[in-house]
């Protein structure tokens, strides 16, 4: 039996016609101004203990959270809504409608703070390899040390070339620091927020280079245009220099919610 | 090239995907909610099994056809 409700967002204008939602098993449920997009579930799927054990089950999460940001989205696409996070479940219409009242006013600040605005994400990545190979370039210590070194006699250049290696490494560590000041910069002149998430580790990106920033923006509709033309224009002034831009977007504003009680 | 490059070149990674729908959003609302300690599990499992899915440019893609089909 479907008796647990499943969140996905709020809205404050009509959302896609009755037939639409239902066709895809939603309900807009409609409480004082709002409009409460859910679907009803099972037990067997989402109740707290299955819940728990489902997401551990990848592919049944994958699925689940696509299922989440496209439901979200498609309301987006005609609507200002609150994205709720993924699995968010009431036991019963009224708890819902008694979230709903209470908190209302912070849900209608919240609609109308991400009024015509995205979520873009962005993460930069550094290849070491390739900014070590043009380190002279980047770093004037760096180059004034290869200038002694070739001025050396062999015995010296040989402990300097030991000497620089170290410098590489610090330098590398300091030129990744201000790249990744520079871009954040640069992205939140174009952003009404913004936000930083962890640094994430290779195993978990799946990539050979090294994650150096990782934030997400809360772009306005009419910037977007801007935002993607600087990312491409990072893009190619800094690959050679081993720096990478990945951006994904639009989502739905996640991270930029901010729920308080009245 | 330089159009929807950036909705076309790059997989949204289901770490991507669940960063988002996880960590973020409403706080402390539902009378069911994932906990830290269960997404921390989940990352454990991501790790374990790193797949791409499917990009934003394709899920609207597939919204879209969807769209298409019932019109």
């Amino acid at each position: 039996m479907n008796n647990l409700i499943y969140l996905f967002c709020i809205t404050n204008t009509p959302p896609p016609p009755k037939n639409e939602l239902e066709s895809q098993g939603l309900v807009s449920l409609v409480f004082d101004e709002f409009y409460v997009i859910v679907k009803y579930v099972s037990d067997d799927e989402f109740s707290e203990e299955n819940l728990k054990k489902n997401i551990s089950d990848i592919k049944w999460l994958e699925l689940n959270a696509l299922e989440h940001v496209r439901v979200i989205s498609q309301i987006m696409d005609h609507n200002t809504a609150i994205p709720f996070k993924f699995g968010t479940i009431y036991n019963s219409e009224e708890g819902l409608r008694k979230f709903v009242s209470d908190y209302s006013d912070s849900i209608s600040e919240n609609i109308q703070y991400i009024y015509e605005k995205e979520e873009w994400s962005l993460k930069i990545f550094c290849d070491r390899k390739a900014l070590g190979e043009k380190i002279d370039e980047l770093s004037t210590e760096a180059s004034e040390l290869e200038k002694q070194i070739m001025a050396s006699s062999p015995g010296k250049a040989f402990l300097l070339k030991r000497k620089k290696t170290d410098l590489v490494e610090n330098e590398m560590d300091r030129l990744c620091k201000s790249y990744g000041q520079l871009y954040y910069d640069e992205f939140r002149e174009l952003s009404e927020a913004t936000g930083l998430n962890n640094l994430l580790p290779k195993e978990y990106t799946g990539r050979e280079d090294t994650m150096i920033l990782n934030a997400t923006f809360l772009v306005n509709k009419t910037k977007v245009k801007d935002f993607r033309s600087t990312v491409e224009r990072l893009k190619e002034k800094d690959l050679s220099s081993g720096f990478f831009i990945e951006t994904t977007g639009p989502w739905p504003p996640f991270s930029f919610i901010s729920i308080k009680e009245k | 090239m330089h159009d929807n490059i950036i909705d076309k070149s790059k997989d949204v990674t289901i770490l991507e995907l669940l960063d988002r729908v996880l960590n973020k959003g409403v706080i402390l609302t539902g009378d069911i909610v994932i906990s830290v300690a269960d997404v921390d599990l989940v990352y454990l499992g991501v790790k374990l099994m790193l797949s791409s899915v499917e990009t934003m440019e394709q899920l609207k893609a597939g919204k879209a056809r969807k769209e298409l089909k019932e019109e």
